[in-house]
């Protein structure tokens, strides 16, 4: 008896790394999954109908119910159709996992039009795409997931303007749901992953690694803590009923750690009775706001956060399981 | 002698509203100015290009140096001839200030793909477009200031799906820029408005108060107020100036003459095994752990507002809690902050 037994799941983005995973998890638990996955080199060209197949074999082959798609979340129709897909091959739609993604780095001086434009359109409207047609059918049958994936390279990654306005962006479109869908019992979250996929094999870093291997990355990622896989669970809690009081959330899947994460809130607030000048503010800005101002920095780094939480600070919850938490918030806004 | 003289600045959507006082006080604070508006209506349709060069020849009568551009952000190319006119009128480019901006409000549910297209093409597309042919000018002369403008709605504004993402992608956008040309001497900051605009006529408050005030809408009675646009730009105008060449990356709110610094991105809490999680144990221990943490926030409501705003706890802090800078200015700081972070 699996957790999601009776739920049924459109995954995208699921013939390979992080996706894959997903869809094997949900399968497991008992979803009838639709693996979507167009079969693209990372930068998002070509396709290949291979991916999605293989995964819908693997699930099928262990019991399990999935049916495959190829189309791209990038186009709005081909969006509604993988919503239809699942709502005619398994009765109706449940969850929505939004993975699909690719990459075409660059720095912003130097950023092509064209790669802005290929990665918000996968990334960031084809979240969207799918959102509204998987929304319209959670409002009428008052419940359902929708789960985002975002990363830590939202928060400032140099070398990707388009990634990282795509990836922030989706937090955004997450928490307007949210919001929106609170009252007809629907939850929307997002996740920040870690996970050495072929994303990680396309930055300089890995040719390091094969020089030193002759692997990728990604083919020695399995049972380690950079195994995309460990992603699954926390989408699968998500996704299941245990998870309806959790909306509205940004999480983190970094390794073999689950994190909430805390979104930036005011924390001063300079006031004057009367208007300011711009000569005003030189003078009082410097010994007021002046200190944060110029050392809060945008981080992408929480797994070497993670690593310098003392001991002592960490709670036993389970043998081998623990607990941190930041305890950041005096006013009781804890997340916004 | 003005803070910015010598300096060159593009404003976009400056021909009304926030934009316009913040081209006003970069003007009457010495910068030439390249007043970019394309004088469409509040949902981007239509086009009026008087809307800026009244305001281009409002500055010029008051002696000051501005041209108008009537081009659309949304266009990548119009926008790299913003960056042009700058240097071919006054001969470079200091400052982008990129507040252009439409909506089309609509739940997710019903929103058309029109709809999601055209406010993310202008708002986040827009900020890429005239920031990618800025910073390479930029880049080139080793000095520069982007002012990206985002919004309290990218915090989850219900009605707002297209917007909210927009502007919290401007949010990671400008991180970006902050952390890859630092080291070339710009500063990339976002500012998070309110300003009683068209923007705001537009809402269901609008319409209200307009009923209740003889037919004037918000913005007409704006001047003077907490939501006159012009409290706006001085921050702005700050953020311009080469004494704010260390504030980088940064999110500020203005609201009437509140400033409000924001935090970034950090860890809440954290659940740690030492192989992979099994979903049964998140299900058991997730209850005791992250999920009093994670219910749905509270938005909180303000007195005359329309709809809950977030970010406004120190608006509703104890008055007792704010401390006198200095005669007519006080600070409110979120207590125990840095003491929770252990620095001291």
């Amino acid at each position: 008896m699996g957790i999601l037994d009776g739920k049924v799941a459109l995954v995208t983005g699921a013939g390979r790394g992080i996706g894959r995973g997903v869809a094997l998890l949900l399968a497991k638990e008992g979803a009838a999954v639709v693996v979507n996955d167009l079969g693209t080199a990372l930068d998002g060209r070509g396709v290949d109908t291979g991916p999605a197949a293989t995964v819908v074999a693997e699930i099928e082959a262990t019991g399990g119910r999935a049916v495959a798609n190829t189309d791209s979340v990038a186009n709005y129709q081909a969006a509604e159709g993988m919503i239809q897909q699942a709502v005619d091959t398994f009765g109706k739609i449940d969850i929505v996992v939004n993975i699909a993604g690719i990459l075409r780095d660059r720095m912003v001086y130097n950023m092509t039009q064209e790669e802005w434009q290929a990665v918000l359109d996968v990334h960031l409207k084809g979240t969207f795409n799918t959102s509204k047609w998987a929304s319209i059918r959670f409002r009428e049958q008052k419940s359902g997931r929708l789960i985002n994936f975002s990363s830590t390279s939202a928060f400032g990654a140099p070398g990707q303007p388009n990634y990282a306005a795509a990836k922030a962006g989706i937090i955004g479109l997450t928490l307007s749901c949210a919001a929106a869908l609170a009252r007809v019992g629907v939850t929307a979250n997002a996740i920040l992953p870690t996970g050495t996929t072929r994303m990680i094999d396309s930055i300089p870093r890995a040719r390091e690694a094969v020089a030193a291997t002759g692997k990728l990355p990604s083919e020695l990622a399995e049972g380690t803590e950079y195994d995309p896989a460990n992603v699954a669970p926390l989408v699968a809690f998500l996704a299941s009923d245990a998870a309806q009081p959790i909306s509205g959330h940004i999480f983190g899947s970094f390794g073999y750690n689950v994190a909430l994460m805390s979104q930036p809130k005011i924390i001063k607030t300079l006031r004057s009775d009367h208007p300011w000048t711009v000569d005003e503010l030189c003078q009082v800005i410097p010994h007021t706001l002046g200190p944060e101002m110029e050392t809060i920095k945008s981080e992408t780094g929480f797994s070497q956060k993670i690593n310098a939480v003392p001991a002592e600070r960490w709670v036993e919850v389970r043998p081998g399981l623990r607990y941190w938490s930041a305890q950041l918030e005096p006013y009781g806004e804890l997340t916004w | 002698m003005g803070k910015l003289e010598g300096k060159v600045a593009l404003v976009t959507g400056a021909g009304r509203g926030i934009g316009q006082a913040i081209a006003l006080l970069l003007a009457k604070e010495g910068a030439a100015v390249v007043v970019n508006d394309l004088g469409t209506g509040l949902d981007g349709s239509g086009a009026d290009t008087s809307v800026a060069q009244q305001l281009a020849d409002t500055i010029t009568a008051a002696g000051g140096q501005a041209v108008a551009n009537t081009g659309s952000v949304a266009d990548f190319d119009v926008a790299g001839q913003m960056v042009e006119q700058a240097v071919d009128s006054f001969g470079k480019i200091d400052i982008v200030v990129n507040v252009a901006g439409i909506l089309r409000d609509r739940m997710i549910f019903n929103m058309s793909e029109a709809e999601w297209d055209i406010v993310t093409a202008v708002h986040l597309g827009g900020t890429f477009n005239t920031v990618r042919h800025a910073s390479a000018r930029m880049r080139a002369q080793k000095s520069g200031r982007i002012i990206n403008f985002s919004s309290v709605s990218a915090w989850g504004s219900p009605g707002q799906p297209n917007y909210g993402a927009a502007k919290y992608g401007i949010l990671g956008f400008t991180a970006t820029l902050a952390n890859s040309l630092g080291h070339y001497g710009i500063t990339a900051n976002a500012i998070l408005p309110y300003a009683t605009t068209r923007m705001i006529d537009s809402t269901p408050r609008g319409a209200q108060f307009a009923q209740e005030h003889g037919g004037k809408l918000p913005s007409e009675l704006a001047a003077g107020t907490e939501g006159d646009p012009a409290n706006v730009a001085p921050v702005v105008g700050f953020l311009s100036t080469d004494e704010a060449a260390r504030v980088n990356g940064q999110f500020l709110g203005v609201r009437g003459t509140a400033i409000s610094l924001y935090s970034h991105w950090e860890l809440a809490a954290v659940l740690q095994a030492e192989r992979r999680w099994e979903l049964s144990e998140l299900i058991e221990i997730a209850p005791e752990t992250l999920t009093p943490l994670v219910g749905l926030p509270e938005a909180v409501q303000l007195p005359g507002m329309d709809r809950p705003a977030r970010g406004t706890a120190p608006l509703q802090a104890d008055p007792a809690s704010w401390q006198v800078v200095m005669p007519g200015v006080d600070m409110w700081e979120r207590r125990g902050y840095y003491d929770a972070k252990g620095r001291g």
